[in-house]
């Protein structure tokens, strides 16, 4: 199997990764797509290069891009975190409260409101104290729209400050996906390529 | 090892929060290696060995050595061996405030529950490091009051061919080459470990090894005016030596960092040992004799590591590559081996002239990075007193040729304060530079002169031991100065961009070089005063040695600017490192006539 070279003054492989994820943030949603000299089957390329990896980062999916897609990774516009938040000692008044808060406080008013796309809140179907809070943050910058650039770290430590008010700890946080903007719809990388063949 | 403590994760990546580059600490790289922990039973019953690399990560991982013994080691059935570096200052102040003895990458086993903990010391400076890292482990640095059978700590590499310094933190030193003796100790400490034998048999069982050196073993006297009366016993360790480097396989399958490391790329050891004999230089003189690997499997062995590791740049390594009798059929094979534009070659410590630059143009692949010359002296006369074969004519064709061609950087190499060095000496550094300006400038059109660059890089020359210069008294931090200033007020500043190490710090690093063992309560009194990466100009501290020198009872200049008598013991004279004594001196005699040796290749 070889990578397709740029060609010029110092050639580099035609490989291209999706937005890096903060350190410390367990990551579900990494993509990349590459160039190859030569074909060589969707099954067969995961098994070659799995077998290179290290365990802990292996792929789950690689699909063939029959159709040139310009640059997909440049194309991806939000990222999802899901933050696990434990509300086992805020009192029933406090949690309602941040219900209310979330969507009012948080998502419209807060310094962060024009970095966040959306914001879902669920309870975790199997331990009753945790919440999910998923966050659709924009992971590139707009000129257009006057988005901004979601910074990650800066918004953790301001939501971890947001949270204690509400006696909340942050458990952990997972990127979930990554999506690209296709009309009106949020569509994650692999379902630009399906739509597109 | 009777039991085994690691790290718990969670803590693990509590402590990590907010540290600079976690990926110095996280293990796991592409070729990463270790034995499996389950069962623990298991893993208690191999010997174990903790790899110190007193600097940080990403210095570390670009050394070979450090690739080569990983690669040995953990082949062996029995044996284990696992990553630790210095942890940088932000990361020790947290494992100091939560109370967490430092731990190796691999297995986060922490350091004290290892068997062997060896360092390699590539300089002096390194040497409050050690130090440093034994306390975090939770380690007694005095060797003497470490009782317990293990950890048994010791130090290799080229900054212990004096191991004096360091002698009173050390259970043994290994001089020499690593790669069968590390096996050899090993072997050594599994028959310690399974048969329960006493510290006094391990270090009597090693001593028959060649180059160990065991400190306890050796008792120095001396003269009122603290120079060396006698060593006894009158017993030479002899440096170990492979004989053959083609018994051991290029490393394939190297730990490919994830975070970018000072030399990220493919490395390969062409030739161990330089025939040049340049008087100052310690490598050339401690890494003799000269041995090459075979052409042939060294091309197959290098395109092979290159196709695993996925690097698309390879560095031959040697003390001086243009000597390597068949580096053009290595170029040829290995170039032939990959399509072209895909692979960079570099040849560090290339001889340039102008048959060596047709090489080097041919490898480069049309790209033009920067030449680098080693002059190292302004005058012919100081460059025949050092020994280093570079004529000014041969050069300046060269660097005009290299012009013509396209290039538009050069870096040079000085060093000031060299042995019998006059003023004119130094004004002649300086015409030097002005020379290779004007064999640029007349090289390169009037367009791309604004893109013409010269780095000059001067250094302070420092007398090391087992050199030919070992006796001879170092320049002192004033003079240094002075030299440098003349320098830099005097070159043309248009095109040349200078840098100059401290002084001081190359005094601290000559007193450390040439010292006896009394140096090491001055480098336990600086460590105390907290002195640690002191090669590093943010951290070093002149004064902070300067008034431990004090403390001790100890004057810098008897180690630095003093001239050493030519039938004094030096503290280094129990090592035998294959070069005899009388060669040296005579060598210093020639130097003294100004007397330049021709070649031995």
């Amino acid at each position: 199997m070889e990578i397709k070279y740029s060609h010029g003054y110092s050639p580099k492989p035609k490989i291209n990764f999706s937005p890096p994820t903060p350190l410390g943030v367990v990551s579900l949603a990494e993509y990349a797509d590459v160039l190859l000299d030569g074909g060589v089957e969707e099954n067969e390329f995961k098994k070659m290069v799995n077998l290179k990896l290290k365990p802990q980062i292996q792929i789950t999916e690689a699909k063939k891009i029959i159709i040139k897609a310009d640059n997909l990774m440049n194309d991806i516009a939000i990222s999802l975190y899901c933050f696990k938040l434990c509300a086992s000692s805020s009192g029933e008044n406090l949690l309602k409260e941040f219900y209310m808060d979330i969507d009012e406080k948080l998502r419209v008013k807060s310094d962060f409101s024009r970095s966040i796309f959306d914001l879902k809140i669920k309870q975790d179907k199997e331990i009753s104290e945790i919440i999910l809070l998923k966050l659709f943050g924009y992971a590139k910058i707009f000129k257009e729209e006057n988005n901004e650039f979601f910074k990650f770290n800066n918004f953790y430590k301001f939501l971890e400050n947001w949270l204690k008010k509400y006696k909340i700890n942050i458990k952990g946080v997972e990127k979930e996906e990554l999506f690209a903007v296709r009309g009106n719809a949020l569509k994650t990388p692999i379902e630009v390529i399906l739509v597109k063949q | 090892m009777n039991k085994i403590k690691k790290l718990d994760f969670d803590l693990f990546e509590e402590l990590l929060k907010d540290i600079q580059k976690p990926g110095r600490y996280i293990n796991n790289e592409v070729g990463a290696r270790s034995k499996s922990m389950e069962p623990v039973s298991n893993f208690c019953n191999l010997v174990s060995m903790a790899l110190v690399f007193p600097d940080i990560y990403e210095v570390g991982m670009s050394n070979l050595g450090l690739q080569i013994l990983y690669d040995i080691v953990n082949k062996h059935r029995d044996f284990t061996l696992e990553r630790v570096f210095s942890p940088w200052i932000d990361f020790e102040k947290r494992l100091r405030e939560r109370n967490v003895k430092i731990f190796s990458l691999e297995n986060r086993i922490f350091l004290d529950c290892f068997d062997l903990i060896g360092f390699t010391v590539q300089h002096e400076l390194l040497y409050t490091n050690i130090l440093n890292i034994l306390d975090l482990g939770g380690i007694n640095i005095n060797s003497r009051r470490r009782r317990d059978k293990f950890p048994l700590v010791c130090a290799g590499g080229p900054a212990v061919v004096n191991p004096q310094p360091l002698s009173r933190f050390m259970d043994f030193f290994v001089v020499g080459d690593g790669e069968e003796v590390t096996m050899s100790i090993l072997e050594r400490v599994k028959i310690y470990k399974d048969n329960n034998k006493d510290k006094e048999w391990f270090l009597k069982e090693i001593s028959k090894l060649s180059g160990i050196y065991i400190p306890g073993f050796y008792k120095f006297h001396y003269f009122p005016d603290g120079s060396i009366k006698n060593i006894k016993p009158d017993r030479k360790v002899r440096k170990a030596i492979v004989k053959d480097l083609n018994k051991f396989g290029v490393v394939k399958d190297p730990v490919i960092p994830n975070i970018k490391t000072v030399h990220d790329r493919f490395i390969v050891e062409i030739m161990r040992g330089c025939g040049r004999g340049c008087r100052f230089c310690q490598a050339g003189i401690i890494y003799r004799p000269v041995r090459t690997r075979e052409v042939e499997s060294l091309i197959r062995q290098s395109a092979a590591g290159i196709k695993n590791t996925g690097y698309h740049e390879i560095s031959f390594l040697s003390l001086s590559s243009s000597d390597y009798s068949k580096i053009e059929r290595l170029l040829e094979g290995i170039n032939s081996s990959f399509k072209p534009g895909r692979l960079s070659i570099s040849l560090p410590s290339m001889r340039l002239d102008s048959f060596n630059l047709n090489l080097i143009d041919l490898i480069g692949g049309g790209r033009k990075t920067g030449l680098t010359f080693a002059p190292e002296a302004g005058s012919q006369r100081m460059r025949d007193i050092i020994n280093k074969n570079i004529k000014e004519n041969e050069m300046l064709d060269c660097i005009k040729m290299a012009f013509s061609k396209g290039w538009e950087r050069i870096k040079l190499y000085f060093m000031i304060g060299l042995p019998f060095e006059k003023n004119e000496d130094i004004r002649q550094i300086v015409e030097l530079i002005e020379k290779v300006i004007m064999a640029a400038k007349g090289e390169i059109s009037k367009k791309k002169l604004s893109r013409l660059k010269i780095n000059i890089s001067i250094n302070a020359f420092c007398p090391k031991p087992f050199t030919p210069f070992q006796w001879t008294s170092q320049d002192n931090a004033a003079s240094l100065d002075s030299k440098f200033n003349y320098i830099l007020k005097n070159v043309p500043r248009r095109y040349v961009n200078i840098s100059w190490g401290d002084s001081r710090r190359s005094i601290i690093e000559g007193a450390l070089a040439r010292g006896n063992e009394l140096v090491g309560e001055v480098i336990e009194g600086a460590w105390k005063s907290g002195a640690r990466f002191d090669n590093w100009t943010d951290f070093f501290n002149f004064h902070i040695w300067e008034k431990e020198f004090k403390k001790a009872g100890l004057d810098i200049n008897f180690f630095t600017t003093r001239s050493f008598a030519d039938d004094e013991i030096l503290p280094w004279d129990v090592i035998d490192i294959g070069v005899s004594k009388k060669f040296l001196l005579k060598e210093y005699d020639k130097s003294r006539k100004y007397i330049r040796d021709q070649d031995k290749i």
